[in-house]
């Protein structure tokens, strides 16, 4: 395909716009998945680092968390059913610090299990954010409803749940703040095709994450503009392309009068597609990475790897459809008609 | 002996309930290796017949024979083989690929032509057809720096690099002026009697009636 890299040589204005518009759309778009990526880690981070398994939730609950009670004696069932099964709840609530100074937390308990931090009475881990709030090791804290104190025994890397930082609680504590007995869920990990449970509601990881209020509706608009950004440049690849067919008729009618092959035609135009968003790619992925690295701390960004090649797999699937859509005209292009044009 | 017989040709062309018979049975006989110059008022379907001979739109009667085989059966994809291979086209205006060097326009003819030469023995190839036609020294030149004598030149060039049987030149100098008109038409007459190339060429000029072995004139669609 000597001819098409040299058409680009030839006409390097041309494909540097598109290359540049390209590369600042697809660019757009990976930071808005990173920003969506780590509002969505922010929001739920503790239940996405719990492995794919099923949450179970009262019937009567209206498949909100909240609301559920799993009753005591089902749950002691469940447990020792299940291996790796945990019986969880959670809660917004407050501590104060020694100065007085009060965090919004969300208070995690759950059965003993590998899945989250094992905390005894009176002790509390918390997610590793509240260190830049100036709370260490050995501090002190209360709650308004809790007769004791906790005891900050540890911190955890990146539990965070509806915005807010975890406070890993025992199940003794938990039960006199929120004057509950019964824990709201049951997690039984690794089981893809839920076993129905009498009384019980399942949901997947995913799932779960969208009983959560706001997380779903956070996500959607995020996703919503990530393809609509995605869409969009599909669109610019077809006009940009029908544009440059539109000139190019009559150099395509005299390449099919002296025999050119049509998908000749089409593979040039193909290369040239794939060659210029590979380009902007490499340049858009490398260069949200940097700004994944040097983003400040306080901003929600996570933008893995993954995501960057996923979004470009699409990128580049999305750009061959555009191309070849505005390439139909080539195939409609009668030699004949190029040469009765006259000069090029 | 003809390589290339139009048999009883005719063209119709259709606008809405509108038709009109702009060719009207065209014989004629292409001799190998001979220039036929076609001449005739315009509008005498000239260009009609050349294009139609050379496979690049469809008659709507008669037959064109092709070293005996009948272009109006053929398939799209076997005429398109035909015209790559056998036939080049000159046309009044060059059409060049803008984007090419004049070395790579000769270069891509050959591979369309799927000629059966390495890469070394195609770029021979086209500096001895440039030497040929005088543009040597522009080898590394874009279209849009040549000036109209020198891209007909390399049109002519493009048109016989990959040796076909039948050369197909539709007012080729009209674009020139009287000087260039002659040089080009020099070129074509030296290079098809070399190749042996068989040549159906529509002219105006009647300056190029003398570089023409035969000259057949066409009148409301048909040979006189
Ligand atoms: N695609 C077409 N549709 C309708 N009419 C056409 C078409 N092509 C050519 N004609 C008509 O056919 C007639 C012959 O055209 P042609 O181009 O063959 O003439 P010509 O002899 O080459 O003329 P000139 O010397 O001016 O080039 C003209 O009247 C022209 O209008
Ligand atoms: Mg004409």
């Amino acid at each position: 395909m000597q001819m098409a890299w040299k058409e680009v040589k030839k006409s390097k204005m041309k494909f540097l716009i598109l290359g540049s518009i390209i590369f600042l759309v697809s660019f757009l778009t990976f930071i808005i998945s990173g920003l969506a990526n780590g509002l969505s880690e922010d929001n739920a981070a503790l239940i996405k680092n719990v492995p794919n398994g099923q949450f179970y939730l009262n019937e009567d609950a209206k498949q909100t968390y909240n609301l559920s009670k799993i009753d005591i004696d089902q749950q002691d069932k469940l447990l020792a059913d299940y291996k790796g099964a945990t019986a969880m709840s959670i809660q917004m609530g407050f501590v104060n610090d020694t100065d007085d100074k009060q965090h919004s937390v969300a208070f995690v308990t759950s059965t003993d299990s590998e899945l989250f931090p094992n905390v005894k009475d009176n002790e509390v881990v918390l997610d590793a954010s509240l260190k830049d709030d100036g709370i260490k090791v050995g501090d002190i804290l209360t709650n308004n409803q809790f007769s004791g104190e906790f005891k900050v025994v540890g911190f955890a890397e990146k539990q965070t749940y509806s915005h807010a930082p975890v406070a890993f609680i025992s199940m003794k504590n938990y039960q006199e703040i929120y004057r509950v007995m019964e824990m709201q869920t049951v997690f039984i990990p690794g089981s893809d095709s839920p076993d129905s449970i009498k009384g019980l509601e399942s949901f997947n990881n995913k799932e779960f994450l969208n009983t959560i209020p706001s997380y779903g509706a956070e996500q959607m608009s995020l996703n919503m503009i990530i393809w609509f950004l995605v869409v969009i440049s599909g669109m610019l690849f077809a006009i940009f392309f029908y544009m440059m067919n539109v000139q190019k008729i009559g150099l395509y009618g005299i390449l099919k009068a002296i025999g050119v092959k049509t998908i000749s035609l089409f593979s040039m135009m193909w290369y040239q597609m794939l060659l210029i968003t590979a380009v902007s790619l490499v340049l858009s992925v490398g260069l949200s990475q940097v700004f994944s690295m040097v983003a400040p701390a306080g901003m929600p960004f996570s933008l893995p790897i993954e995501t960057s090649l996923l979004l470009s797999g699409v990128f580049l699937v999305i750009g061959f459809i555009g191309a070849t859509i505005s390439g139909f005209q080539i195939k409609k292009v009668e030699p004949l008609q190029a040469i009765q044009q006259g000069e090029m | 002996m003809a390589i290339f017989t139009i048999d009883d040709v005719e063209k119709t062309f259709k606008s809405g309930d509108v038709s009109e018979k702009i060719l009207k049975g065209v014989d004629l006989d292409l001799n190998e290796g001979e220039i036929t110059a076609l001449v005739g008022p315009s509008g005498s379907g000239k260009s009609t017949i050349l294009t139609i001979a050379a496979g690049l739109q469809k008659a709507t009667g008669g037959q064109v024979l092709f070293e005996g085989k009948d272009m109006t059966q053929m398939s799209q994809e076997e005429i398109r083989k035909i015209r790559s291979s056998e036939f080049g086209f000159v046309f009044q205006s060059s059409h060049l690929v803008p984007f090419l060097t004049v070395e790579d326009q000769l270069l891509l003819m050959l591979d369309v032509a799927e000629t059966k030469l390495n890469k070394k023995q195609q770029k021979q190839e086209v500096s001895k057809v440039l030497d040929l036609v005088g543009m040597s020294h522009r080898k590394d030149a874009y279209p849009s720096s040549l000036s109209g004598g020198e891209k007909q030149r390399v049109a002519i060039a493009r048109a016989i690099i990959h040796q076909p049987k039948m050369l197909f030149a539709d007012e080729p100098t009209a674009s020139l002026d009287s000087k260039r008109s002659k040089e080009v038409m020099e070129i074509i007459r030296n290079l098809t009697k070399t190749l042996k190339i068989t040549t159906l060429m529509v002219t105006h000029d009647e300056d190029m009636l003398p570089y023409a072995d035969r000259i057949v004139t066409m009148k409301d669609g048909l040979i006189e």
